[in-house]
Formats: C-alpha cells, structure tokens, sequence
C-alpha cells in the first residue's frame, strides 16, 4: 500500500486548471444560451431576423462546438490535467506546453465558432472547422498528449489510475479521429473539399461523428468519474475488474458502431447491420462504467441525502445508463426506421449530454473548486437549486423531444383508407410547434441553473480565506 | 454469489481491495463481475448473431453474407395494370421500398377509385361524393408536396406573392379544366411598369380611381382624372383590365371591383393616402418574372393534375 496523505497544492500546477474552469463556465452560458435560441428559432422562426448569422443553420455549429468543444473540452483538459497530476503524485509536465494546450484550445473555439457565423464552415457535423483551424487543433492536441503521457510517465505510483487510462484513450482516439476525418483538399484559406466522396465521405463523417461521442463524450468523462465518485463518496471503486473489462470492450467495440447513423441511406445493407449490432453489444460494456459508478456508493446512500455533489454525480449515471440503453436501441433497423431524421435523436443526444456529461461535470467542478480556490462552496443551497433546475430542464427537453421525434415518424408513416399518406410533411412540422416550445422552455431552466452556478462558483472565489490569496499569488513564480 | 451478499460482505470488510492506493484514498475492490451483467452482455451477443442471420452481414470474399430475411414484392405495369415482375430477395433496403410502394399501388380501393377518376371528366368527379372523398385523400397529399410550399398548407396563399386558392377570385379562371391547364402548363404574370409613362400626379390619380371601383374611395375630381387616364391612350389600363375593371382571365389580369387584393395589401393599409401610395408604387413598378408558376407536366401524372385540379377547385368552395 503506498497510501499518502493529501500534498499540499503548492506541488501541483492548479494554475491551468483553474483557467480551464473558468473558461468551461463561460463556454458553457455561452454555447448552451445560444441553444436556447435556436431551439426558440424552431418554435418561432421570426426570432431569425432576416440576419444571417443568426439562422438557425449558422448558429447551430455554434451552439455545438461550445458545448462539446469549449465546454466539454475544458472540462476535460481541467479535470484531466487535475487527476493526472493527483493520482501521478507528479507536477504538470511542460508547463509551457500545457500553457500552449489552453491558449490554443480556447482560441481554436473562439475562431471556430466565429468563422461559422460568417459562413464558414466544411459542412461536416462537429467537425465543421476549416483546414487552417483543424491544422491548429491537431497541434494543441498534440501537446495535449506530451504533456499528459509524461506527466504520466514522472508518476510516482507504480500503478496508472482507471481514470487515466480512460483520459488516454480519448486523448489518442480523437488525435485519430480528427485527422482521418479532416483529410481535405484545400482549395482557399477558408475553403476544402473532403478526401472522401459519396458514401465514403459519409461513413468517414459518421465514424468520427459517432466516436467523437463514444470517446470525447463517454470515455473521457467516464475518467472523470472514475476520479470524482469515489473522491466525492469517500469510498473505493466498486470493481477493478469490471473497471478493466468494460474498458477494453468500451474502446474496442465503439469504432465499430459509426454505421447506425447512416441507416436507411446508400450505405450497403450488411455494414449498416454490423453497425446495429455492434452498437447492441456495446450497451453493456456502457453500463460497466454506470454500475460501477452507482455501486461505487452502495453502503453510502445516505449521502443522496446529505451532499448535493453526490446527487449530481448519481444523476448523471442515471442519465448515462438511460441514454446508453436507448442508444443501442435507436440503433436496432426497425426502431431506426422510425426514429430516424426525427427530434427523437436529438432528444437522445440531449439526455446524453445534458443528463451526462453537463450534470458529471457540474458535479466534478463542485468538487473541484473549493479545492482549486481552497476555500468552502459559497452556498450549499444554490448547488441544490441547480441540481433540480437542471434535472428539471432535462425532463422537459428529453419528453418533449420523445413526443415530438416519435409523434412527427408515426405521422409519417400512417396511411388513410386509400393507401395514401394520413399526413403532408408540413402538418408534422405544425404538430412539433408544442414540443418545441416545451424543450426551449427546458433549456431555459437548464442555463437558468448554469446561472446559479456561475454565481455561486464567482462567490466563492471571491469570498476565499486571504490566505488562500497569498497561495495564489505564489503560483506564477513556481510555474 | 447476490449483489447483497456482496454488499454484505463489504460492510463487513470481507471483500478486499487491490492493494493500490492514490492520491490519499482512491482504491478498488476485488469484486467479480455482476453476474447479471455478464448474462445480458453474452445476451447481446447472441442477439447479435441471430440479427446476423435475418440480416445481411458480414463481407465474405468479394461478396457478403445475405442472411435469412426475404422480402417480396410486385411491380405493376402503370400501363396495363398487370403484374411483371415478381420476386422474392434476400432482405435490402431498395427491395423493401418497392415492397412498399407497390403495397400502396396495389391497394384494391385505390386502383377502383383511380381507373374511376381517370374515366371521369372533372365536373363528373366534383359531383360524385365518393370520388371526392378519394380527391381530399389524394389531393392532400399531392398539394401538401407540391403547391404548399407556395400557396400555403391550406392555399391561403400569401398577399404579394402567391394568389390565395381559397377566395373564389381567379386571376387565370377558376373552372376545373382552367385550373388544369394552369397546373400543367404553368402560368406567368405581367403587367408593364408605368414609371416612366405616367408621372408621379397620375399614377396617384389612378390609384385613386382604382379605389373607387371597390369602393375603398369615394368618387372624386382626381379619380375621374384618374379614370381618364385608366379608359384612355395615356394609361390604357383597359386593355388587360377590361373597361369596367374585372379583368380578363385570358390575360391573367386581376379584378379591380371586387375587395380581393392578391398583390398590393390593401386592407391592410390604415389610411386612404397609405392605400393610394401602395397601388401608385405598385402600378410604378409594374410586375415582370416575380410572378411565375412553374409548369407541372413534367413532374406530375395526367392523372394527378386532374385530381389537383379538382383537390384546388373545391378548396374555394367548387363554384
């Protein structure tokens, strides 16, 4: 057993993480307010103007790369760069690399989603950044990488945390991703065509777009789970052989499942099965992560009582395991045919990221900033005010989005005595007027409670221990 | 071994962590895997060889696994109404559509009431409440693809831009045989800009004798300079318009009398002077390639067009 107390903070570079917070908080308003207003476009499609950077087809880019990239991003190059360095015992390798990883990140996004709104874009679902942009990105990510596997190599463990392996996984798949799937040629600075063409370029597209979810999305914040639950809980990890298991089935039957998305479309029929099928078998390996998060607090459930942190790290799980089953199910061909090119997608997309990924790290970030600003939560009862804000928005926007995804594909396919179709298209859409105003009045109450947090997260800052003040002020000269 | 056991034995320190410890207090029990996990996980996976087997699978060689699945379908000979073809496949996409599309051309109510409605003239079709049922079932779905985009789901239309299918008011006539040949031919406004013939007090003059034919305006002195202007040489506005302002089907040119506006808006207009600079702007203008409706010949059957012609006819009332 080589159990050590807590080093002080000074060992550690806190100084990244804390900009890599922040930056995830302002993202995260940002990106998830402009959702707001697209999803307030569908319902009233005059809040366009007649601007054109502010149609839905330009803003939505926008609204995604935030959310995934700037917020999801940020909060996993903080909580990865804080696990990494805690369950390393080692400093923050490169520092000025690291320093690079953030500077580069955060203005990758900010370009990115600037150039959108001129009309910028490779047209290629979140992965819509011209090449100049994505040559950036692979350099930052590039970095990403050095610093975090010699971080790991300087660890004075002998062992490399479950977290860790999860982190590095992500780190190495989306490197792959991201320049297998912007492989292009350029024809201007702000224009290129994709490598691929036809039902390639759509497969390419779709195993990024799919993996993007299964590594950027799952196994990156499965490894900020594997961290923060039991931190958060107090207790060991349910079962390291599960925790080996599920990851190696994770990472390995993901590649596998990009097909499902390509349903009913000129992809060859038997590619599209063995896509269904991986993705089937791929809901177990998911609910490792989620039964051994859950179990993880078997013996401690009185803290859902007690500690609000917990609650969010519980729900989330909840939402994971959700989202996980209906995943493989949307993937099945009958269900598809359904569910395909409805809001029932985004629904899903939405419970995974909203449910997911937003409520994991609102909970890892509550645990993470007293100890990055060493000082206590401002209020305890704005995180439970947020907890239920949030869960409250989810509802809202997954149930209006099952009503309006499966009510407008039911509508779609019912035929009248005659054999002709029951309903135009045009009639569907009128029919989703409701649910969309259900599901923006969802996300409303969602960055409602992303509002709470910021608060309470600049409170506490600023009310810190002056103790903590002169701590901080010494970072610089270590780094 | 139960989860609860399980449980049990933790509380009781029976289970066993790995050993390794970070960070102060990460570690890992020893559980075994759920059990339940790894049946549904092996479940999965036999789910997964039978979908092999119903589905098209795997690549084998230059080819690939078909499976099981069959799918059978009829394609019928739009001509003769007879059956040529006839097969049954191994199970894929394209043949299901065609299972899917010759299921609903096959339908024994809907070729009845298709050889009906082809035998039949449209006024013989209006009449029938059988085969208009049959209209309002076909003619949805045809207008809702087709013509709604422009005239709006209910063919409302849009004042300005699209003439409202609903009013009873036709610019190219409103019987079941004009509205085919508008369908199937297309149909393209004019009317030439004044602008430059007329001068600003004219055009102003005439706008308000315009107004007067439907009432909005009370007779004047400038609406009879205006009607001058209108009947004679400078304006001519009669030649399409027609004397008494009721316009000519054949020309396409509107009814001036009645209070139906299918360009200028001007019910909406609050004021008198408001509703004469509309139509004087307008009348400056004059209309040419804003207005078309494209033809639908090369897109829609005979047979379609006939049931649209009818489907629109009766969404003003079928006068």
């Amino acid at each position: 057993m080589s159990q050590s107390s807590a080093l002080p903070a000074e060992q550690y570079n806190y100084d990244i993480i804390r900009r890599f917070t922040i930056m995830a908080m302002v993202w995260a308003v940002l990106g998830m307010s402009v959702g707001v207003y697209i999803a307030s476009e569908l319902a009233w499609p005059f809040l366009n103007f007649d601007i054109p950077q502010l149609t839905f087809g330009r803003l939505r880019p926008v609204h995604t790369t935030l959310v995934i990239f700037g917020f999801g991003g940020s909060a996993l190059f903080a909580t990865s760069y804080y696990i990494v360095q805690r369950t390393s015992q080692a400093r923050l390798a490169f520092p000025w690399l690291a320093e690079f990883t953030f500077w580069g990140w955060t203005g990758g996004v900010a370009l990115g989603v600037m150039t959108y709104m001129m009309g910028i874009t490779q047209g290629r679902e979140y992965a819509e950044f011209e090449w100049p942009l994505d040559i950036a990105i692979t350099l930052v990510w590039v970095s990403y990488f050095a610093v975090y596997i010699e971080t790991l190599r300087r660890r004075t463990q002998p062992h490399i945390y479950v977290a860790n392996w999860f982190y590095l996984a992500f780190i190495l798949a989306v490197a792959l991703l991201h320049i297998f799937n912007n492989l292009a040629v350029p024809v201007s600075l702000t224009k290129s065509y994709s490598l691929f063409s036809g039902v390639q370029d759509a497969m390419t597209q779709w195993w990024y777009g799919h993996n993007a979810v299964g590594f950027f999305l799952t196994a990156a914040f499965l490894g900020m789970m594997y961290y923060f639950v039991p931190k958060q809980a107090g207790r060991p990890v349910y079962s390291y052989r599960l925790s080996i298991i599920h990851f190696w089935a994770l990472i390995f039957l993901y590649m596998w499942a990009g097909g499902h998305h390509l349903h009913w479309t000129s992809l060859p029929d038997w590619v599209s099965t063995l896509a269904a099928t991986f993705s089937v078998i791929l809901l177990m390996p998911s609910w490792g992560g989620m039964i051994n998060g859950i179990m993880t607090l078997s013996g401690a459930w009185d803290k859902l009582r007690s500690d609000p942190v917990m609650l969010f790290l519980i729900t989330s799980l909840s939402f994971y395991g959700m989202s996980t089953f209906e995943g493989p199910l949307m993937s099945l061909k009958s269900v598809n045919a359904l569910s395909h090119y409805t809001d029932w997608t985004i629904g899903h997309v939405h419970s995974g990221a909203l449910g997911w990924v937003a409520l994991v790290s609102f909970g890892s970030f509550y645990h993470l900033i007293p100890r990055l600003w060493d000082s206590k939560m401002y209020s305890q009862t704005l995180i439970y005010v947020h907890f239920w804000l949030a869960t409250i928005g989810i509802v809202l926007y997954i149930t209006s989005m099952w009503v309006a995804g499966i009510g407008q594909g039911l509508m779609l396919r019912s035929f009248d005595d005659y054999g002709n179709l029951a309903y135009t298209f045009i009639e569907t859409v009128e029919f989703m007027h409701t649910p969309y105003v259900w599901r923006a009045l969802g996300g409303a109450f969602f960055v409602t409670g992303v509002l709470v947090m910021v608060y309470n997260m600049a409170m506490t800052i600023a009310r810190r221990q002056p103790a903590a003040e002169t701590q901080l002020s010494a970072k610089p000269a270590q780094a | 071994m139960s989860d609860n056991t399980l449980n049990t034995k933790q509380k009781t320190g029976v289970v066993q962590t790995t050993g390794h410890s970070w960070d102060g207090d990460l570690q890992e029990y020893t559980n075994p895997l759920p059990r339940w996990w790894l049946w549904c996980f092996y479940g999965t996976v036999v789910f997964s060889i039978l979908y092999w087997f119903i589905y098209p699978s795997w690549p084998v060689g230059k080819g690939w696994l078909k499976g099981y699945g069959t799918v059978d379908y009829t394609i019928t000979d739009k001509a003769t109404g007879g059956t040529v073809e006839k097969k049954d496949q191994h199970w894929n996409t394209r043949a299901l559509l065609l299972e899917h599309l010759s299921e609903a051309a096959n339908d024994p109510k809907r070729k009845e009431m298709l050889a009906k409605v082809q035998a039949a003239t449209p006024e013989q079709i209006a009449k029938d409440p059988q085969l208009m049922e049959f209209v309002r079932s076909v003619g949805k779905g045809l207008f809702g693809d087709n013509c709604a985009a422009c005239h709006g789901q209910g063919g409302q239309g849009v004042v300005g831009l699209y003439p409202n299918l609903t009013d009873n008011d036709w610019l190219w006539g409103g019987s079941t045989d004009k509205i085919q040949e508008t369908i199937t031919l297309g149909r393209k406004g004019f009317m030439p800009a004044f602008g430059a013939v007329l001068k600003p007090d004219q055009l102003d003059d005439v706008a308000e004798y315009v107004l007067t034919l439907s009432n909005e305006a009370k007779p004047s002195e400038a609406a009879d300079r205006g009607k001058a202007i209108f009947q004679g040489q400078v304006g001519g506005c009669y030649y399409c318009h027609g004397a008494d302002g009721k316009g000519l089907a054949s020309m396409g040119s509107a009814n001036l009398t009645d209070k139906i506006w299918a360009i200028v808006d001007v019910p909406a207009q609050k004021t008198l002077q408001d509703k004469k600079a509309q139509i004087a702007s307008f009348v400056a203008k004059g209309v040419n390639n804003t207005r078309i409706m494209p033809t639908w010949q090369n897109r829609l059957s005979p047979t379609d067009i006939k049931l649209l012609a009818v489907y629109v006819h009766q969404l003003s009332g079928g006068k």
